[in-house]
């Protein structure tokens, strides 16, 4: 155990000093025999030991003893910390290439991949797990979700057709018949979705795509990450289910144009505002709009009436199962457009 | 109330406690107690092997310029000067010069004709540098190799029959614990008695205890000029009528009077020559004549060296014997004492010992077949005296050595 424990210590310090790379030869050969099972042929393993004691054997002999205890138990710790970063490195790459993030869990915690707003993984982490003594909770969570996430490796290669994952009733931000159909799913709090929209504009992706959208709030643990989320979900959809005839722009994308670019009268952001109100607010502020956007009293009736309705529900609920078992994503924003699915933030250059 | 002076140890006669002046370099607080490997250089030896790479340094042998003409003087007073610290007679015996001891023994060994002897004798205590070239010169000669007991005074256990056309191969002092072949003399009268011959690897007994082997009548000595004050270098003193016996196989330019497509001349009269192909270390050559006549010269704390040396092994002796939980491998005084601790390894000690600037060698000191396969012993710890040594030194390590075993243990 100890000569594995030097060989990968020597390794890393001979990445810095050609002093130490006399070693690593030395020190592959005993790792060499000892991972097959065959005595360690050299005396690496006391080389390095009695060396490392020498200056406490100089001074306090009677320390020896448990320094050299205290040698192997570090260097078991070195072994099993190593294997764990060298899993960790596996994992993370194999998640940012699967799902562009290299911390499943909380993908928005990953500088590596776009930004994005995670979806929570609710399972319990591998420390977590083990805090709470379920230690075949443990790794039975953990090698399951890398098995999910090599099981998701053959969907990076695969041609995505937006077509394939749009939601019932589905509305377009413009409509040409000549024009591909772009899909993104977005949460109406989350930032980076605003971010994405106001990258789709400047960009003019709207025109060269039939972009339309799934609305996903955000739900964790502790609720949804933006309180309002799921009641503009329910008014968007209800606004599907209830177009507006004659809408150049149909009313559900004038709401999100309005959240996503233009600022309430306190100068802030429509979505940061909406964000902060409680639910009495917001569904005053929706319903306002509403009458902006051309609707009577009487479809202003009917729309918050089919908000809080069923089938507004099972179309949320349908939607949400397209996101997470067919996409499988679990960054916000994604898009789907050009053959390929782009998880979290895309430029203004990456949409032209 | 006093004690009974009969039982009282005797006081060691007073020791000269500076360190020679030739050995002024090494630093303060280094204690290097492995002469037996390898012994420190006199400043003198270090002087003249400085003086011929700055002042004189071409090839010796057949050159007619100034420079190679001093070399060749040098080089050939240096075999003077062997022939004359063993008291041999040049006209019985040559000076070869090569590597060092292994490769001396080997020189002759593996270069022995055929058909003229009946067995390969040596004994259980033999360095490698005999134990592995007599197996395979007896492999090659197709002869029974028998290995014969020491007596714990040195002398090699053995019956006149046993030595019946024998090529005996010993050593005159052991690098375990430095007891002597003290019956070398009848030794060889026997062997030659019965037409054998009697190679002698005089590598620890050159440097202090070469008395045993002046005048000797071996048929052949070798040594390492670096353990006894020299540079790295070996020696073959052997007689004129081995050397001309030898089939030789390793040749080279030096050894030969001419030359053609399908054969060759050897050189006529120097016999030393048919064991020195190719180019010889000229510096290391000249350096081993001024470390014999340093030897002469010494006297450390007024003393002759192997004075002197005898009262530093008997401190040394003392001084390890008195550690609990160490064992001695010798049996008296010598410069080299083996020593092993039951429940300490020898390497670890070597190591802790070097950081507290204490040099001794650990493990079987290339006798793994008497060491390890005969006795059974664990790798073992050796403390060896060179003229370089002070009291100081030997209390420093036996100090620092009881500290770490009472610590460890």
């Amino acid at each position: 155990m100890f000569c594995i424990a030097a060989f990968i210590v020597l390794v890393v310090m001979a990445a810095f000093s050609a002093r130490y790379r006399r070693y690593v030869g030395t020190a592959w050969n005993c790792v060499w025999r000892r991972v097959t099972f065959r005595p360690c042929d050299t005396t690496f393993k006391q080389d390095v030991k009695d060396h490392l004691l020498a200056p406490i054997a100089a001074r306090r002999p009677g320390l020896v003893r448990p320094a050299s205890i205290t040698l192997e138990i570090l260097a078991v710790l070195v072994i099993l910390t190593t294997i764990w970063s060298g899993y960790t490195v596996v994992k993370s790459a194999v998640n940012l290439y699967v799902y562009g993030t290299c911390n499943k869990q909380d993908s928005a915690s990953c500088t590596l991949g776009a930004e994005a707003c995670s979806i929570p993984d609710e399972t319990p982490g591998f420390i977590e797990s083990l805090g709470a003594f379920d230690v075949i909770g443990a790794f039975g969570n953990e090698f399951a979700s890398l098995g999910e996430t090599f099981a998701a490796i053959p969907a990076r290669f695969q041609t995505w057709t937006a077509e394939d994952y749009l939601p019932a009733d589905a509305t377009f931000f413009a409509q040409d018949a000549a024009n591909p159909v772009a899909l993104e799913v977005i949460d109406p709090g989350c930032t980076f979705c605003r971010a994405l929209f106001l990258n789709i504009e400047e960009s003019g992706f709207e025109s060269d795509y039939n972009l339309t959208y799934i609305a996903y709030p955000i739900n964790g643990t502790d609720g949804y990450k933006f309180p309002n989320s799921l009641l503009v979900t329910q008014y968007l959809e209800a606004l599907r289910l209830h177009p507006l005839d004659g809408a150049e722009t149909p009313v559900d994308w004038q709401i999100l144009e309005r959240i996503f670019t233009e600022k309430a009268e306190t100068g802030l952001p429509w979505q940061d505002t909406i964000n902060k109100m409680d639910a009495r607010e917001a569904t005053d502020t929706l319903v306002g709009w509403l009458g902006e956007f051309g609707l009577s009293a009487e479809q202003i009736d009917v729309v918050v009436a089919e908000a809080g309705s069923d089938a507004v529900t099972e179309v949320i609920a349908a939607n949400k199962t397209i996101v997470e078992d067919k996409i499988n994503t679990i960054k916000i924003p994604t898009i789907i457009f050009n053959g390929r699915r782009h998880d979290g933030l895309v430029s203004v250059d990456g949409l032209q | 109330m006093k004690r009974s002076t009969l039982f009282r140890r005797p006081v060691p006669a007073p020791l000269d406690t500076s360190r020679q002046g030739d050995f002024a370099y090494l630093e303060p607080g280094e204690v290097y107690l492995d002469a037996a490997c390898q012994s420190l250089r006199p400043q003198p030896v270090i002087d003249a092997i400085a003086d011929y790479y700055t002042t004189y340094n071409a090839c010796g042998g057949r050159v007619k310029y100034a420079w190679g003409q001093k070399v060749d003087r040098a080089v050939a007073d240096t075999r003077t000067a062997v022939l004359g610290l063993l008291r041999l007679s040049a006209r019985s015996y040559a000076v070869s010069f090569t590597l060092n001891t292994t490769y001396g023994l080997n020189l002759l060994l593996q270069q022995l004709p055929g058909g003229r002897f009946d067995r390969v004798v040596t004994s259980h205590i033999e360095h490698n540098s005999v134990f592995l070239p007599t197996i395979t010169a007896a492999r090659r000669l197709g002869l029974p190799r028998l290995v014969l007991d020491r007596a714990a005074d040195g002398a090699l256990l053995y019956e006149p029959a046993q030595l019946e056309k024998a090529v005996v191969v010993v050593n005159a002092a052991s690098n375990i614990d430095g007891r002597q072949l003290t019956n070398l003399a009848d030794l060889v009268r026997d062997t030659h008695a019965r037409g054998g011959i009697v190679i002698v690897d005089a590598a620890q007994a050159m440097g202090h205890a070469r008395g045993l082997l002046q005048k000797t009548e071996a048929d052949a000595v070798c040594f390492s000029a670096h353990k006894m004050y020299g540079a790295s270098l070996g020696v073959v003193v052997a007689r004129h009528e081995l050397l001309a016996s030898l089939e030789l196989s390793f040749v080279g330019g030096g050894m030969v009077q001419d030359v053609r497509e399908e054969d060759f001349d050897l050189v006529q009269g120097d016999p030393a020559a048919l064991l020195e192909p190719g180019l010889q270390a000229w510096g290391e050559i000249i350096a081993l004549g001024r470390a014999i006549a340093w030897l002469g010269d010494t006297r450390p704390g007024g003393l002759a060296p192997a004075e002197h040396l005898a009262a530093l092994s008997m401190r040394l002796y003392d001084g390890l014997a008195e550690i609990p939980g160490l064992t001695l491998l010798n049996t008296g005084p010598s410069p080299v004492v083996s020593v092993h601790a039951a429940t300490q390894d020898a390497h670890r000690l070597a190591v802790f010992l070097s950081h507290s600037q204490v040099s001794v060698r650990s493990g079987y000191f290339c006798a793994h077949h008497y060491l390890k396969e005969q006795l059974g012993l664990p790798p073992l710890l050796r403390f060896s005296l060179g003229l370089h040594s002070t009291v100081s030194d030997i209390d420093t390590a036996t100090q620092t050595l009881t500290r770490l075993l009472k610590g460890l243990s």
